[in-house]
């Protein structure tokens, strides 16, 4: 067992920075007693790397892995949310008197009933989808029903929800001086924008829009609550445990420690399930009032219109190059709506690091308007960005006369250009190359041109696009290691199983530092009452930021465990080994099981702890690649079928081979869905939404699949952490909608640069 | 009204407008079946009437009086899943899990009417039910080998 040896005493904590989905913050982290000594590219390890099953594939195949909106409790009641209906108004009335006399209702909640702190039910409506009450009953349908009753009486108000009404003055909500997030547009400028043009012997100046889309998650927001007495337990669909549980004693003034929140699966989050909700709020605070145990499920439409989005944007880009095809200036404005409330996941930060340019200036006009606020969705801001960024450097690519690819791999991003320091890796190079191999980038014309040859209307064209996006994750992240006295072992975390495979990743970095075979290996997470401090699972994170701690907390356990093994093999703690299960004597044949050992110890417990360290403030830690799109549009229809999509990473070490190219391919669906066909369509007369369910939301369908190459480098990032792994989950979607984008101007030789890209855009951009 | 379940007749007294899937859900506690859009968007309610794959929230509870209703709960269980069910999970078809038990049941239906389908054919019968987490390569990878194994004799019958 190898550790840190340095004499002098270390500080116990520090401060270090640490990046999520995009922002950066600043936290005071305690350093680990011991570090252990990086896993190194080339370490022999057994189950790390392994396509091991993912733990509870079987048990989701039967349907009752444990979902929030499966939970059954004796006296189940049911919640449900009264919503605005109007874009902006004063409510002055609400007459819930009709639906208080509905057979099966409890009891309803509006402003008056609730705490400040949940900042439910006000009657300034700012948005279509608002709640302004809550019904509980029985069952459901009397719910419903009884929600339908509810009579408001709005005064109505002028509203926005296109960024040029707000920019028009016109107020969305109460107490804004204007319109924009604090206040005004948010420039960031590296060099001399000015001079980068003046010296630019070509520039290219583009035009791009990306839609409004949504998370569209099948399992809903949803919430149970119970109180036993002064305690409350909330099951909830979500990325943050803990955080729900901080989000829950804030809103309600009761104490954490009275508040465990459980998660034991959930049907998928990608942004939108950070935080405690209005149907949190309400379940908390009708079992409280009605003494038995309240569900509250969001409803489709309400998922629709009120949890959260990917905001739109408009970006207009000016590329300066000069004719070598190398970068002088990178300029960009854009506008994002982002709904009444939000942050500023927008698309300026990618343009400050995927290309080298010594001059980069971006301005952004982040503005209020009247619909729900947009929530973090899968790499936030760079999703959006990349699309434009992408679309320019191909426009640049086809003004100089320069290979799309050359012209990207010529402006490699060698170093983080924003903290002017290096990445502890960045292999976006070979990305770029094993990618092109696998995708035949080199023959491509000839296969567009016999494509056209052959069946005239059908149009091949071939894209590339690239992805950076920081995954470094960092602390606070603990884990706690036992060894149970049969000899199995479990790994306590405060995390939780989005559906990324959590749950089998931890079990599988705890087998391999105990020395135990997998199968005797289980992952305890999801409550707050049983696992130490996790992080929410946003950010591609997880990886990064826990399994060092759970590495930690192994072999911390497994070093007790040799030393009660010692005693008993009569031999010193370092003649010790562990394989698969059993503690055995180096170079002997004697050997003790996990089992054999912890039971002689009776009741003595081998528990290890582990907590992660802060990262390395001198390098940036990035995951990066590259994507391949091969598409065939039909010009007579203006159908695009992408064929093809080759996508090469470079994550550092991957855990688990398999979970990593599902996650992959996960992301690139939902990009080829944001490329194609996903866009959250408003009336912007009346403010309202208009595709309110999953029939006029297309997302994309098993029969729209291309076929997916997925791919990672092999290698580990054992400066990053001593696990040597990164994220996948965010960059995975990056750089599909540009390839694909891409592909379709090289098919075409017409660009389409508005997303989606569906028939009636091709054939307008064809002028047909 | 009596309706057979899962083998099992089942009396039950649905209201009128009650769904086959409230009946399963709220009545019965087969939560297996998932409510997801609640209006025959996405599939993820999909249960098998008399053999053939229907969304069960589109169907009124009375309209199964007197038929054959099988639900994901009539497949196995994880000591002895059905070969869809192992097949699923030998090749990651689940993510978030969410989907899968209507993605499982719409298979069972295919593989009961045509045990060796084209991935053309396991497409077709598959696209009424959506997945987000993008686990669709890996359903028709999974279907392919469950039918393969249904035909090697080296699982059990596909029946659920």
């Amino acid at each position: 067992m190898a550790e840190s040896t340095n004499g002098a005493a270390k500080p116990r904590f520090v401060t270090t920075t640490v990046e999520v989905e995009g922002r950066t913050e600043e936290r005071v982290v305690e350093v680990p007693a011991f570090e252990p000594t990086p896993w190194e590219a080339d370490a022999a390890l057994t189950h790390v790397g392994a396509r091991a099953r993912r733990v509870d594939a079987l048990l989701k195949s039967t349907g009752r892995p444990g979902y929030t909106t499966d939970l059954q409790r004796a006296q189940l009641a049911h919640a449900v949310v009264v919503r605005a209906t109007v874009p902006r108004g004063r409510l002055t009335a609400l007459d819930i008197s009709a639906a208080r006399a509905v057979d099966g209702v409890l009891d309803v909640l509006v402003h008056a009933d609730v705490p400040a702190r949940t900042r439910m039910f006000s009657a300034d409506i700012t948005y279509v989808g608002q709640p302004l009450a809550a019904i509980c009953a029985t069952t459901r349908e009397a719910a419903e029903h009884a929600a339908s009753l509810v009579r408001a009486t709005v005064e109505p108000l002028p509203h926005a929800v296109t960024v040029e009404a707000a920019l028009r003055g016109d107020a969305v909500r109460p107490g804004l001086q204007n319109n924009l997030m604090q206040g005004a547009p948010r420039t960031n400028t590296r060099g001399d924008i000015a001079r980068g043009l003046a010296e630019a012997e070509v520039t290219i100046t583009r035009e791009v829009r990306t839609p409004c889309v949504l998370h569209s998650a099948l399992e809903p927001h949803a919430a149970a609550a119970e109180w036993d007495g002064d305690h409350l337990t909330v099951w909830e669909s979500t990325q943050g445990i803990y955080r729900v549980r901080d989000n829950l004693a804030k809103a309600l003034g009761v104490p954490l420690t009275s508040v465990r929140v459980i998660c034991e699966a959930m049907g998928g989050g990608f942004g939108a399930k950070n935080y405690a909700g209005p149907h949190t709020y309400i379940a908390a605070l009708f079992a409280k009032r009605l003494g038995r145990p309240v569900s509250c499920v969001i409803d489709r439409l309400g998922e629709q219109i009120d949890t959260g989005n990917r905001p739109s944007s408009w970006q207009r880009i000016t590329l300066g190059a000069t004719r070598d095809g190398t970068l002088t200036a990178i300029q960009l404005e854009a506008t994002v709506p982002l709904g009444i409330g939000g942050w500023e996941g927008g698309p300026g930060e990618i343009f400050h690091e995927l290309y080298t340019c010594p001059n980069v200036s971006t301005h952004e006009t982040f503005a209020f308007v009247n619909t729900a606020a947009m929530a973090a969705f899968r790499a936030p801001g760079h999703a959006e960005g990349a699309v434009g960024l992408e679309i320019a450097m191909n426009a640049l690519a086809k003004e100089l006369g320069i290979d799309p690819l050359v012209l990207r791999e010529k402006n490699l991003a060698t170093h983080d250009q924003k903290k002017n320091r290096p990445y502890t890796g960045n292999r976006l190079a070979e990305c770029y190359a094993e990618g092109a191999r696998r995708m035949g980038w080199s023959t491509r014309e000839q296969v567009r041109a016999a494509s056209k040859r052959a069946t005239p209307h059908l149009r091949r064209g071939f894209g590339v696009a690239a992805q950076v996006w920081s995954t470094g994750g960092g602390p606070p992240s603990y884990a706690t290691v036992r060894v149970n006295t049969d000899g199995s072992a479990d790994v306590l975390a405060g995390s939780q199983d989005l559906g990324t495979g959590t749950r089998t990743i931890l079990a599988q970095v705890a087998a391999e530092a105990l020395g135990h075979s997998l199968d005797r290996v289980r992952a305890v997470i999801g409550d707050t009452a049983s696992g130490p401090y996790a992080g929410n699972s946003w950010g591609s994170m997880t990886v990064a930021s826990l399994t060092p701690a759970v590495r930690m907390a192994a072999e911390d356990a497994r070093r007790a465990l040799l030393e009660a093994a010692a005693g008993l093999l009569g031999v010193a703690p370092d003649a010790l080994e562990t394989r698969e299960g059993r503690v055995v004597v180096r170079g002997t044949e004697r050997s003790l099981a996990f089992g054999e050992v912890t039971a002689k110890l009776g009741n003595v417990m081998i528990q290890g702890h582990g907590s992660r360290g802060p990262n390395p403030q001198d390098a940036g830690i990035v995951t990066t690649g590259a994507q391949f799109a091969e598409v065939e549009v039909d010009v007579e229809t203006g159908v695009v079928k992408v064929l093809r999509i080759v996508a090469v990473h470079d994550a550092g070490r991957i855990v688990n081979p398999t979970l990593a190219e599902s996650q992959l391919e996960g992301g690139i669906i939902q990009g080829l869905g944001f490329a194609l066909f996903e866009e959250r369509r408003l009336d912007a007369k009346l403010g309202l939404p208009l595709n309110i369910g999953l029939h006029d939301y297309k997302i994309p369908t098993i029969a729209d699949m291309p076929v997916i190459d997925g791919h990672f480098l092999d290698g580990a990032d054992s400066k990053a952490n001593h696990v040597g792994a990164r994220g996948i989950a965010e960059p995975a979607i990056i750089p599909t909608a540009p390839a694909i984008a891409g592909a379709v101007a090289d098919a075409l030789g017409v660009e389409v640069n508005e997303l989606p890209i569906t028939p009636w855009r091709v054939l307008a951009a064809l002028g047909g | 009204m009596k309706l057979s379940i899962n083998g099992r007749t089942v009396s039950a007294e649905p209201a009128g407008s009650t769904t086959l899937l409230d009946l399963l859900r709220d009545d019965l506690a087969l939560v297996g079946t998932k409510r997801v859009c609640d209006r025959g968007e996405c599939g993820a309610c999909t249960v098998l009437r008399d053999g053939v794959p229907i969304y069960a929230c589109l169907t009124l509870a009375h309209a199964c009086a007197g038929h054959e209703i099988r639900t994901i709960e009539s497949l196995g269980n994880t000591d002895a899943p059905h070969v869809l069910q192992e097949s699923f999970a030998a090749e990651d078809a689940a993510q978030c899990g969410f989907c899968t038990p209507g993605q499982l049941m719409a298979a069972v239906a295919l593989l009961e009417h045509n045990a060796d389908p084209s991935d053309t054919e396991i497409v077709a019968a598959m696209s009424g039910n959506l997945c987000r987490c993008g686990t669709y390569p890996k359903i028709v990878r999974a279907v392919r080998r469950a039918a393969s194994l249904a035909r090697a004799g080296t699982a059990e019958p596909t029946r659920g």
